[in-house]
């Protein structure tokens, strides 16, 4: 942590320290507003801006109320809830080994493998769509949470696996090889030796992999329209063609960012930790 | 040759080929899972790029050989979205990148309520593309209830319809909004890993604030910087939601994403030439991605793990 | 007055509680740079939450699984897709007690945008994704579908279920509707377009509008009203072949221009897009815009322009029908100050358009029958007398278009007073089968060509139309890159 920087005069720490609270709070305006309007009427929302208004709950009641036969909050939070955590844990079990095959004791194609990972990133996801569509449809997966997490696992995984091996590569390897030595096995090494040391980082790539899952809309919609929707989906359903909906959308969408934003604020330490271990030194 | 020898020489070997399975192995389940659910997808996109299919008007499905493939390379539209790809997703690494670079260094000192900054300046990361892009356009660009446009007329300024006249520059801004908040996470964490005693050195040396920024603090944040790079790239150059929610596509907004997307279930419902699109995409990233990793540092070269 | 310094006071409280609540999380959640202890406990506190909420749902549906345990009729359900817009989310908030009660066929709707219907029903019933009972399709998709064998054609249903009444359905939307006289979907509500404009401002200005005004008429009206505080005329420039699309469309037929030429088997022919009554009708419309236009009109549809009417923000608006339901609502601000006049034209008699959002049954339904009393149930008489009487809007806000009893209705002729008669006008003025002067390729179609390839067209030529309004190219660079757009479509 840098403190007083030596020569450095009070003032121009303070102006500094001012002119980062400036910018704090512009970055975040549009999330504030967003958050305000879905305290206003409509007619308050969709007129010239204001601050002065009566606030409301009414359109928390409204984007709450379940209407029957239609998708609401609960369904659509349950079901992001879990297709998000079960995809995250699968992506760990599967990054976790192999990292360790490509950094603690790397196998012999660990480049190219490595890159192969990552190639799998650049297939834009709308033009797999529809095979993905169509295999989904031939083993009945359409409108299951199954399709979710097997395809949130594929989009996660290759940005673990990068990630983990960085952060495995800062574990001493005398740590390891004396484990092996004692003879534990590969999994005994990552519990008992590697795991302590890069939690951090596996926290931050963890909370990474849950905001990507949590916030991707267009695989939900285009394959779980009907059931296992999730909370984009819900949101989306509040925007109307034909007459107003901006406090009520703001409202949705506030209630659909709290969970991650609120993960996100919790883990920021731990994020920066562990982001500081990925970096390719 | 000798018996023994063979012997030993079959079984070393022996031991090597299990040792490089036992290395392997831990790799398999994640290799395989990504062989199936990626690349079987990719077959079937490389199967339908050799046909002609529609859906609307239903036709059945022919194989055309590379037709796909000769359309593309006369079509300006693809080549439009293609410039706007790279103009979008360089634009935004950049601009976040600096940003964030700057951020960081402002966050990177002791005042008042810092934690309380930082935790706003990284939301905007975590919101959903959907939202960002429906509260960007509804309640900031809007030229009628817009914040900005508010804050512009009662300066005394006109009006700017911001989301029809700059398309393109409308979502960029959307998205380094998005981005730079996880690139100074990034710099941040390099910053606060510098090695403390070369600064302080420094100081006392007499270097200038600049000196000692571009000369040692820069070099040491040349990793955290291509990280940010290479996961930025690999996220922006997909941008697909904010150009649904923003401009809905046009000159200047349409990038390959989008494209892909308005010529197959987006209304033009021809998959063979979508499909052709897609995998010309796919290559193309790939190479483009090779060279970028290869020319960007020894990134994995110099590097023993 | 003490009363309004309350009302003044109360939100600014309000807005210092919801910034210090937030300050409070924020400050939870970062200013725990020394304390390592302080994020365990909210991660373990936040996890607990989750597994809370987990349970909770887990309950909810162990319930809900009772319930069609204990409902033994309601183990019959079907899905719709619909798209979201008040009056369908109206059928979603009947259907429980009008529908599900009487029949016990469960209704589980989706609701998307109408981008995404698209996508998702058209991909679903043209590829067998067997996901939907019924769908919800426009005027445009109806006949296509029907066509390519995709839909359960209506007629047997409809004539052996004697609560539909087929012959009530307004000619023009059921022409619209069929192909080769058999029905394919049924209309939920359908409209017509027309121009609405506000009576006192024209008065006021000494003006006068024609019942059936040409678009030279009208630009003149619009230039002579516009003014700093209030736009001439609201016309539609957002991108999307049922936006800008459906608007300008109307106004190319009139003027003696089209999209394509027809071949002699009713095939695509060559793009018209370069032809001059195309470059006319387009600058007309650009330079009414410019003129006497709502600000931001690259960006306007149906939504926009509506919120700026109802704001007193323009004078006239040509768009659809049903709007004017909404103008003359109890809640509207300008309710009463309007009048109506026929789609304006140039070198033809009629110009409006015709459209209608349906329901319609894919030939994948697992439960025809239950798909059925489901529409029929949704579009019928029944339905809209009982819209009239249940919906907070009365029966101004019914379904409109649809069904010639809707305009015979004592109760919808008083509250539709103004408009009821004009909308009904309007629709059988609409040029279905002959809306402009040259000869078009495929089905019959009035803001669009009867093709499946006009959808696609219709897209990427109005974003670049659109970009044209909004002035970030020329109107010359949009019309030859939408002339190369229509040519890929030609044969």
């Amino acid at each position: 942590m840098s403190s007083q920087r030596i020569g450095e005069s009070k003032w121009k720490n303070a102006v500094l320290g001012i002119l980062a609270w400036v910018v704090s709070l512009l970055v975040f305006f549009p999330v504030f507003w967003m958050v305000l309007n879905g305290f206003k009427t409509e007619l308050d929302a969709n007129t010239d801006p204001k601050l002065l208004f009566e606030p409301t709950f009414e359109q928390y009641r409204t984007v709450t109320t379940q209407t029957e036969g239609l998708l609401g909050f609960q369904e659509a939070f349950t079901n992001s809830f879990i297709a998000v955590i079960t995809s995250t844990v699968l992506v760990m079990l599967l990054a976790i080994p192999a990292a360790y095959s490509l950094s603690i004791r790397p196998i012999a194609a660990w480049r190219d493998v490595l890159f192969f990972f990552i190639s799998t990133k650049f297939l834009p996801i709308v033009a797999a769509i529809l095979p993905l569509w169509i295999i989904a449809r031939d083993l009945d997966l359409l409108n299951t949470r199954l399709v979710l997490i097997i395809l949130y696992t594929a989009m996660n995984l290759p940005l673990a696996v990068w990630m983990l091996r960085s952060f495995f590569n800062e574990v001493p390897r005398e740590l390891v090889e004396a484990a092996q030595i004692d003879g534990s096995s590969i999994w005994g090494q990552i519990t008992s030796v590697i795991l302590p040391i890069v939690a951090p980082g596996i926290a931050a790539t963890a909370l990474l992999c849950v905001i990507f899952a949590w916030n991707e809309f267009f695989l939900a919609v285009q394959l779980n329209p009907v059931d296992g929707s999730t909370v984009p989906i819900w949101v989306s359903s509040n925007v109307s063609t034909r007459g107003n909906f901006l406090a009520k959308l703001s409202a949705a969408s506030t209630l659909a960012t709290l969970p991650v934003v609120i993960a996100g604020w919790v883990a920021q330490k731990r994020m920066i930790r562990g982001l500081a271990m990925g970096a390719i030194k | 040759m000798t018996a023994i020898d063979t012997d030993k020489a079959q079984a070393l070997a022996r031991y090597q080929r299990r040792e490089a399975w036992r290395r392997r192995i831990p790799l398999l389940p994640a290799l395989l899972f990504t062989i199936v659910v990626t690349q079987v997808p990719f077959a079937f996109s490389l199967w339908f790029s050799l046909t002609e299919w529609t859906i609307v008007p239903p036709s059945p499905r022919t194989f055309v050989g590379v037709d796909n493939y000769v359309d593309l390379a006369s079509n300006e539209f693809f080549r439009e979205a293609a410039w706007t790809t790279v103009v979008m997703t360089v634009s935004s690494v950049l601009l976040s990148l600096l940003l964030g670079t700057v951020l960081a260094l402002l966050l990177d000192r002791e005042f008042f309520g810092r934690g309380v900054a930082r935790t706003l300046l990284i939301t905007p990361f975590l919101i959903m593309p959907v939202v960002a892009g429906l509260v960007w356009k509804t309640q900031m660009f809007n030229s009628s209830f817009g914040v900005l446009n508010w804050l512009l007329v009662n300066g005394g300024f006109e009006r700017v319809e911001f989301v029809s006249r700059f398309p393109g520059i409308s979502i960029i801004v959307v998205l380094v909004w998005q981005w730079t908040p996880f690139m100074m996470l990034i710099i941040l964490a390099g910053l606060q890993g510098q090695d403390q005693s070369v600064l302080e050195a420094a100081r006392v040396d007499g270097a200038s604030n600049w000196a000692i920024f571009s000369q040692i603090t820069l070099p040491q944040l040349r990793p955290y910087l291509e990280l940010g790079t290479l996961l930025g790239s690999i996220y922006l150059i997909q941008v697909f939601d904010h150009v649904v929610v923003i401009t809905g596509g046009g000159p200047g907004s349409t990038n390959i994403p989008y494209f892909v997307f308005q010529r197959s279930i987006g209304g033009g419902w021809r998959f063979g030439q979508a499909s052709a699109f897609s995998i010309v995409v796919v290559v193309a990233s790939i190479i483009i991605a090779t060279l970028g990793i290869r020319l960007l540092s020894n990134l994995l070269e110099g590097e023993t793990p | 007055m003490p009363k309004t310094s309350t009302t003044t006071k109360k939100p600014w409280l309000a807005i210092l509680g919801l910034l210090a609540a937030f300050a409070l999380v924020a400050a939870a959640c970062g200013d725990s740079d020394d304390e390592e202890t302080t994020d365990d406990e909210s991660s373990e506190s936040a996890s607990a939450s989750e597994t809370a909420d987990d349970s909770d749902s887990g309950e909810e549906e162990a319930m809900e699984d009772e319930d069609e345990g204990e409902a033994m009729e309601a183990d019959r359900s079907i899905n719709v897709a619909i798209v979201g817009n008040p009056t369908l989310d109206d059928i979603a908030s009947l259907t429980p007690e009008l529908f599900t009660a009487e029949t016990g066929i469960e209704v589980n709707y989706t609701v998307l945008d109408e981008q995404t219907l698209r996508e998702v029903t058209t991909r679903d019933v043209g590829a067998g994704g067997d996901q939907f009972d019924v769908v919800q399709i426009g005027m445009y998709e109806t006949p296509q579908f029907g066509a390519n064998g995709w839909l359960v054609g209506l007629n047997d249903l409809a004539a052996n279920d004697p609560d539909y009444n087929i012959d009530d359905l307004i000619p023009a939307v059921r022409g619209g509707l069929s192909v080769d006289g058999e029905l394919y979907a049924s209309p939920f509500y359908a409209e017509s377009s027309f121009l609405m404009y506000r009576a006192d401002v024209l008065e006021e200005a000494g003006l006068e509008m024609p019942a059936a005004p040409t678009w030279d008429q009208v630009a003149e009206i619009a230039r002579a009203v516009d003014s700093d505080e209030m736009a001439g005329i609201c016309l539609r420039g957002k991108p999307g072949w049922g936006d800008l699309g459906a608007s300008f469309t109307t106004v190319l037929n009139t003027f003696g221009g089209t999209w394509w030429a027809a071949n002699d088997d009713g095939s695509i022919g060559a793009a018209q897009v370069d032809k001059p009554e195309f470059a006319e009708a387009f600058n007309f419309y650009v330079d009414l815009i410019n003129d006497a236009g709502q600000d931001d009109a690259a960006n306007s549809s149906f939504n926009e322009c509506l919120s700026l009417y109802q704001n007193g923000e323009v004078a006239m608006w040509y768009d659809a029908t049903v709007a004017a339901g909404i103008l003359e609502a109890d809640d509207s601000p300008v309710q009463g100050l309007n009048d109506f006049a026929l789609a304006p034209t140039n070198v033809t008699d009629a110009s409006g358009w015709l459209w209608a959002w349906t329901l319609a049954i894919p030939v994948s339904t697992s439960d025809q029958d239950a798909a059925w009393e489901f529409v029929s149930w949704a579009t019928s008489q029944a339905y809209i007398e009982a819209a009239g009487e249940n919906l907070p809007g009365g029966w101004a806000a019914v379904p409109p278009g649809t069904r010639q009893s809707t305009y015979d209705n004592p109760n919808y002729q008083e509250a539709a007073a103004s408009f009821a008669q004009k909308t009904l006008d309007a629709m059988q003025a609409a040029p279905i089968d002959n809306p402009g002067t040259e000869p078009r390729p495929g089905l019959p179609g009035v803001q669009y060509v009867g093709v499946p390839e006009f959808q696609d067209m219709g897209t990427r030529c109005t974003q670049e139309l659109s970009a044209a309004i909004a002035g970030s190219q020329s109107v010359e660079d949009a019309i030859s890159a939408c002339q190369s757009i229509a040519s890929e479509f030609s044969s």
